[in-house]
């Protein structure tokens, strides 16, 4: 009953303390929103994000092939592969990410360099033979832009290497299935190969794009993976979130068992140990109102971002598990870090330093989102508690049960160390 | 024991070279105000710290209602209230917001919660304030309320630990009155002070500490009886003190002389006979007496007789 009392007595101060809103929700939600603005602002009906459209120069330089003279896809006939993709980009799903013009490769590049496209998409000659293995050459679609590219053109490459790789894996089926064939004796004609990738490919597309149209009829803003591929800004604006949220919970913990070495510096610490109360009821107290406090942010950064950004957290079972290994790792750091400072002047180091070094490491693949080294922070994070919880989100909302189980397995294993270190110095400090 | 509301017995404590408390033994009987005095550094507050459970000794005892505060501390601290030397209030919230959060921890709930923090709040004056923020009150309305969280549990020993250092006459007159109405209701005070005014005034008997040990303790009037009914004259001078010591201990009536601190006290049987020799004495040896002041027996005095030194900050 004292443990509560004490929590509550720690939550009601820090609810009255404007800093401590402030950093528990005010930045959080600032930060989130000044991304959200910046990535178009908030202003679309249901408070969605709207990326401004990408202006994308064509230029087809495909000839088609020689071989197949017309491509199917959902009913619809193609002389070239490329003008398959082209019809696939000006879709509805792509309606408000990009607006293409056909147009000349001078007149493309010129328009790029005078900021008037946003960037060029040159296709080559082979492009169409490439696709269905009758050309050796090397065949790659060359985008044109400005060094300083946006979030729009980053959108926009991403998409259609998307789409191009599924009509390339055609080529593959196609020669892993020949190569079967023929080791059970049975020779294809070239015609029949081509037909054969063909087929596969218009399949591909038209399942991709049926996908699509399924699970939009169906619960198109209740699936995170198919949502993502309708919205990109949701990836970015919820890892912004997430990271954010991640970033001020592992504050929020350790301003909490800051308040052990307030309290001992004020005589109130000193107070309570005359009180009869035991040490062990007086610790434990404090890292509750730690863990209740955290737990409020949490929840309150969830709901706030799902109802003021549209944020799609995914499905909820394994969301709780993340908030809730999140909830123990930040506390039990907080009581960790704030163990090895002797007063509170020293607490300026833990924020400005270790806190700040280890919590922006830890969320540091919110900002190699769609970059070349995005693989690598997969991993370098999980050298510090922050990345632990940044990866059990993501798979939290990637619906991967398997990871978020792993991370989250980890990240209590990691609570249950900090705490048993910090509350066995605290009690030494205090015996 | 039951008429004893503390025992210490050989209680001993150090910290690192400093030996604070050293081998102290003493009563105090239930209902009594009892006094620890001493200069800072005394070791007063870590004897009360001992005592409280706050800190464990390194030898020696502590009962306190006949509950050793060492095997039984829970049974022990919930007969004690303490009023810490530091004022120890979370200033950011109200008087009764801090009242009712001390009044669960001494295990105050429902009805009796509220009309204990009711009493306490209109016994230290603060019911008009009662819902303030306490980082809006007053160094001495700070103080009351420091002083009236330890009442809360209506305790049955009370330590108080310098509790008026620092406030306006207008609170050091209230907490003095508060302690001396606990005393009439039965509560047994350990009241600890460098200001000795406060000890005379309010105690039963007076323990005096000094370098850790107890070096007197009685009533007022068995401490006085230690340097007799002498008065103390203090005299600070101009010239070359050395000569005129040895010439005003040969004066008639003058038992002691000690020079301190640029400063010279002479006990005297009676100042009005002694004070004409004492100036013409200073006129043979050419020093300038430039104060003087006549104080009849006191505890400072006392002090003063068994250490050497004045009872000060």
């Amino acid at each position: 009953m004292k443990i509560i009392t004490i929590a509550l007595k720690d939550l009601w101060r820090a609810f009255r303390s404007f800093f401590a809103l402030a950093f528990m929700f005010g930045v959080p939600i600032l930060m989130t929103a000044m991304f959200a603005f910046l990535f178009g602002g908030i202003g679309g009906e249901d408070s969605e994000f709207n990326l401004p459209s990408t202006e994308v120069f064509v230029v087809n330089h495909d000839e088609g092939s020689s071989l197949v003279a017309n491509f199917e896809a959902q009913g619809n006939t193609f002389a070239k592969m490329s003008d398959m993709l082209l019809d696939t980009l000006q879709q509805d799903s792509f309606q408000d990410l990009l607006t293409l013009t056909k147009t000349s490769e001078r007149e493309a590049r010129s328009a790029v360099e005078a900021q008037e496209a946003d960037m060029a998409m040159i296709i080559p000659e082979n492009y169409t033979n490439a696709l269905i293995g009758q050309s050796q050459g090397p065949s790659q679609i060359e985008f044109y832009q400005n060094a300083e590219s946006d979030i729009g053109t980053e959108i926009v490459q991403s998409v259609v290497m998307s789409l191009v790789d599924s009509f390339s894996s055609g080529v593959i089926i196609q020669d892993s299935v020949t190569s079967i064939m023929e080791n059970h004796n049975i020779n294809l004609s070239q015609a029949e190969q081509i037909s054969l990738i063909s087929g596969f490919s218009s399949e591909l597309e038209s399942n991709q794009t049926e996908t699509q149209n399924n699970v939009n009829v169906i619960q198109p803003a209740e699936s995170p993976v198919e949502n993502d591929q309708g919205d990109p800004l949701q990836t970015i604006l919820r890892s912004i979130m997430a990271g954010m949220m991640i970033f001020y919970a592992f504050f929020t913990g350790t301003s909490a068992a800051q308040t052990i070495l307030q309290e001992q510096e004020n005589g109130t610490l000193a107070r309570l140990f005359i009180s009869p109360t035991s040490t062990a009821t007086i610790l434990n107290g404090k890292f509750l109102a730690g863990f209740l406090m955290i737990i409020v942010q949490v929840a309150t950064l969830l709901i706030f971002a799902n109802l003021v950004f549209g944020i799609q957290w995914g499905p909820i079972v394994p969301l709780v598990f993340a908030a809730i290994s999140l909830v123990a790792l930040a506390t039990s750091f907080g009581i960790f870090v704030m163990s090895l400072v002797k007063g509170t002047k020293q607490a300026g180091i833990i924020y400005g330093g270790v806190l700040t070094f280890t919590g922006m490491l830890g969320i540091s693949s919110v900002f190699v989102m769609g970059t070349p080294i995005e693989e690598a922070f997969n991993y370098l994070p999980l050298f510090v508690p922050q990345g632990w919880a940044m990866n059990a989100f993501k798979a939290s909302w990637q619906g991967n049960w398997q990871r978020v189980l792993i991370h989250a397995s980890g990240m209590i294993l990691l609570a249950v160390i900090f705490f048993a270190i910090g509350n066995a110095r605290f009690k030494k400090r205090f015996s | 024991m039951n008429s004893e509301a503390i025992k210490v017995q050989n209680l001993d404590k150090s910290f690192k070279d400093i030996h604070a408390v050293n081998d102290i033994s003493f009563e105090i009987h239930q209902g009594e105000i009892f006094s620890l005095l001493g200069p800072n550094g005394a070791g007063k507050t870590t004897t009360i710290g001992m005592i409280s459970g706050l800190l464990t000794p390194d030898q020696g005892q502590v009962w306190v209602m006949g509950n050793s505060v060492l095997e039984n501390p829970r049974q022990a601290k919930a007969q004690i209230g303490v009023v810490p030397q530091e004022i120890a209030l979370y200033t950011d919230i109200s008087a009764r917001a801090n009242l009712n959060f001390w009044g669960k921890m001494y295990g105050l709930r429902g009805q009796t919660l509220v009309e204990r923090v009711d009493s306490v709040l209109s016994l230290i004056g603060l019911e008009d304030r009662k819902d303030q923020v306490v980082s809006k009150f007053s160094g001495g309305m700070q103080r009351r309320l420091n002083v009236g969280i330890a009442l809360l549990h209506q305790p049955q020993v009370i330590i108080m630990d310098e509790p008026t250092v620092g406030i306006d006459p207008q609170s050091r007159r209230k907490i003095l009155d508060s302690v001396k109405q606990l005393r009439d209701q039965g509560v047994t005070i350990l009241y600890t002070t460098h200001y000795m005014e406060e000890a005379q005034e309010l105690s039963d008997r007076i323990a005096i500490m000094d370098y850790g040990k107890i070096i007197a303790l009685g009533s007022h009037e068995e401490l006085i009886d230690i340097v007799g009914e002498l008065d103390r004259i203090t005299l600070t001078i101009k010239g070359e003190t050395q000569s005129v010591l040895s010439a005003w201990e040969e004066i008639d009536g003058v038992e002691k002389v000690t020079p301190e601190d640029g400063r010279i006290y002479l006990f005297v049987k009676d100042s009005n006979d002694s004070l004409p020799a004492i100036f013409d004495t200073a006129g043979q040896k050419n020093i300038r007496i430039t104060t003087v002041d006549i104080q009849e027996p006191n505890l400072e005095a006392v002090f003063l007789h068994l250490t050497g030194r004045a009872l000060r900050d």
